[in-house]
């Protein structure tokens, strides 16, 4: 089975309507895709999600009207002329059995609301990149690796894509047409700590790398949160600031996937 | 007296470039003696599912025969082994770098012959990672791996690397999805029904035809997105960058829609029959639209 096929298929295989040798099959490419199996396991997820929604918790009105704002806000919803607008249903009676086909709606409701907790989010200082010298490695010093074990106390792999980040670094950044003058980077955040605590752990050698790729990623998610907060109308901007958050975590995907 | 001292000038540095050779042919011979070369060979069908994995080294892909898989592994010392398993048309290839092995010391270099047909995925940290004229899925990932993949068709290509460059070349009717976090992408001739790129600070560069009938969103966060296409490209395109500029350097139809556009920041237009859907976006990079 190819992926095109998988993805014919796959809402079957989450209703659990997909049998014999078709779901064996199915699951047999996913022991290989991982793109797939990433695929079924996201959907999955929202599926179960959206069971307990309609089971348990009813959102109070407001929420819906928020919600509908939004879209209205983006040009997403068009009014009709005759109707008086309504805001976004979705079932509510618990007696309901689910369906499949309410995924879509409630996949993007809970896309919709997580990115306006994300846009409304106050942001305690507007930081820019600045290049970290102290970890960076020299041609040098990466020229001699040394053996790899879990009290190696320096990296000496060298910094990855050095004259982009350099190049980004040294710029300053471009907000509302001015130039900011950079400013001093914030401690990493708490799970950030972690991260890197379980690359130095496990791949010592590779902790500068994924280090200065996580400074110049929270770099990028400060600058755009900044400016969404100036601009909270701008919804290519709040776009590109779940685009951000989606880098940082593919980054932490790509390390937790070599490391272990 | 002069002659004297010219001689023995001449017999020291002689004697100098003796002990440099003798030292380099040493080490030469004992790198050489270090590495060994292993081949392992798997019977399997033409739509078999093969997965390697290595730490560091590169792995190269070219298709062989439609029922046998031909693995090559260049071991460069004994501080790494490879395991190997199969189970039926599934067939499973990894390094296992020992204690106290470096980067040198754990690199295995992998070099396959597979069915055309065969789904691959492939995973080093270094790379490089290469793959040419195969039929099946491929999902290709590294960290620092430079991954090039060339004459592909009809199958779906998943590439992640974190700061590894990126290249495809004739990939045709294709699933083509790219991220990467600050690796450059560089497609020539790509096509499909879906080609998606993300990479958030490197360069996105497509030059191609953007097919008949296809959706391709290229987006950065800061880094730029160059398109190089022809007079009689077919498609729609869109591009918006939030703090950069966009220009395209050929004219487009214009096109209503509800996204604004902002001149310098953003254009939307049509060339030909707009087959296909083009859409650039970038936060704060450049975009560039020109006509080869």
């Amino acid at each position: 089975m190819k992926c095109s096929d998988v993805e014919r298929v796959v809402p079957e295989y989450v209703d659990g309507a997909l049998k014999g040798a078709f779901q064996i099959d199915f699951e047999t490419h996913l022991k290989s895709c991982p793109a797939c199996a990433e695929l079924v396991s996201e959907l999955k997820l929202i599926a179960s999600e959206a069971r307990q929604l309609a089971a348990t918790e009813e959102p109070p009105p407001r929420v819906w009207l928020r919600i509908a704002a939004q879209l209205r806000g983006e040009g997403l919803i068009l009014e009709s002329e005759s109707a008086p607008s309504q805001p976004i249903l979705v079932p509510t009676s618990p007696r309901r059995r689910w369906s499949a086909w309410w995924l879509a709606p409630v996949a993007a409701a809970l896309v919709v609301a997580s990115s306006y907790v994300v846009t409304h989010r106050p942001v305690p200082q507007v930081a820019k990149r600045q290049a970290p010298a102290s970890r960076m490695t020299s041609p040098a010093a990466a020229a001699s690796p040394t053996p790899e074990t879990a009290a190696a106390p320096s990296p000496v792999v060298p910094a990855p894509a050095p004259q982009q980040l350099a190049k980004k670094i040294a710029e300053p950044t471009r907000i509302g047409g001015s130039a900011v003058p950079p400013v001093v980077e914030p401690a990493p955040s708490e799970e950030d700590q972690q991260f890197l605590s379980v690359v130095s752990t496990l791949a010592p050698s590779m902790r500068a790398s994924y280090e200065n790729e996580l400074q110049a990623v929270n770099a990028d998610i400060r600058e755009t949160e900044a400016y969404v907060n100036r601009n909270p109308g701008d919804a290519d901007a709040r776009q590109h600031l779940m685009d951000a958050y989606q880098q940082k975590a593919l980054l932490y995907q790509i390390a937790l996937d070599r490391i272990q | 007296m002069a002659s004297l001292y010219k001689a023995s000038l001449q017999q020291a540095s002689v004697r100098q470039i003796t002990v440099v050779t003798l030292v380099v042919v040493t080490c030469l011979a004992a790198v050489a003696l270090a590495e060994t070369r292993k081949e392992y060979r798997f019977t399997v069908g033409p739509k078999a599912i093969i997965s390697v994995d290595t730490q560091y080294g590169a792995i190269a892909v070219k298709p062989g025969s439609d029922n046998q898989v031909v693995v090559t592994a260049t071991i460069m010392s004994d501080k790494v082994e490879v395991d190997q398993q199969q189970s039926g048309n599934r067939l499973e290839i990894a390094s296992h770098v020992l204690q106290g092995a470096n980067e040198r010391a754990g690199q295995v270099d992998y070099e396959l012959l597979v069915p055309p047909g065969a789904t691959l995925n492939l995973h080093s940290s270094t790379g490089p990672l290469s793959v040419e004229r195969l039929q099946g899925d491929l999902t290709l990932e590294g960290t620092d791996a430079v991954v090039n993949v060339r004459s592909v068709e009809n199958c779906h290509v998943h590439v992640r690397t974190m700061s590894g460059p990126i290249t495809l070349t004739d990939v045709t009717n294709g699933h083509v999805e790219i991220a990467s976090i600050s690796g450059d992408v560089q497609m020539k001739s790509v096509t499909g029904s879906l080609v998606q790129v993300v990479s958030g600070r490197g360069k996105i560069f497509y030059d191609g035809n953007f097919g008949l009938g296809g959706e391709y969103r290229f987006t950065t966060h800061t880094g730029d997105i160059e398109a190089l296409v022809p007079a009689d490209v077919s498609a729609d395109f869109r591009a918006h960058s939030v703090l950069g500029r966009v220009q395209h350097d050929f004219p487009l139809q214009p096109r209503h829609s509800r996204f604004p556009v902002e001149a310098g920041r953003s254009f939307l237009g049509t060339s030909g029959k707009a087959s296909s859907e083009v859409v650039l976006r970038t936060f704060s990079g450049r975009i560039r639209l020109k006509q080869r």
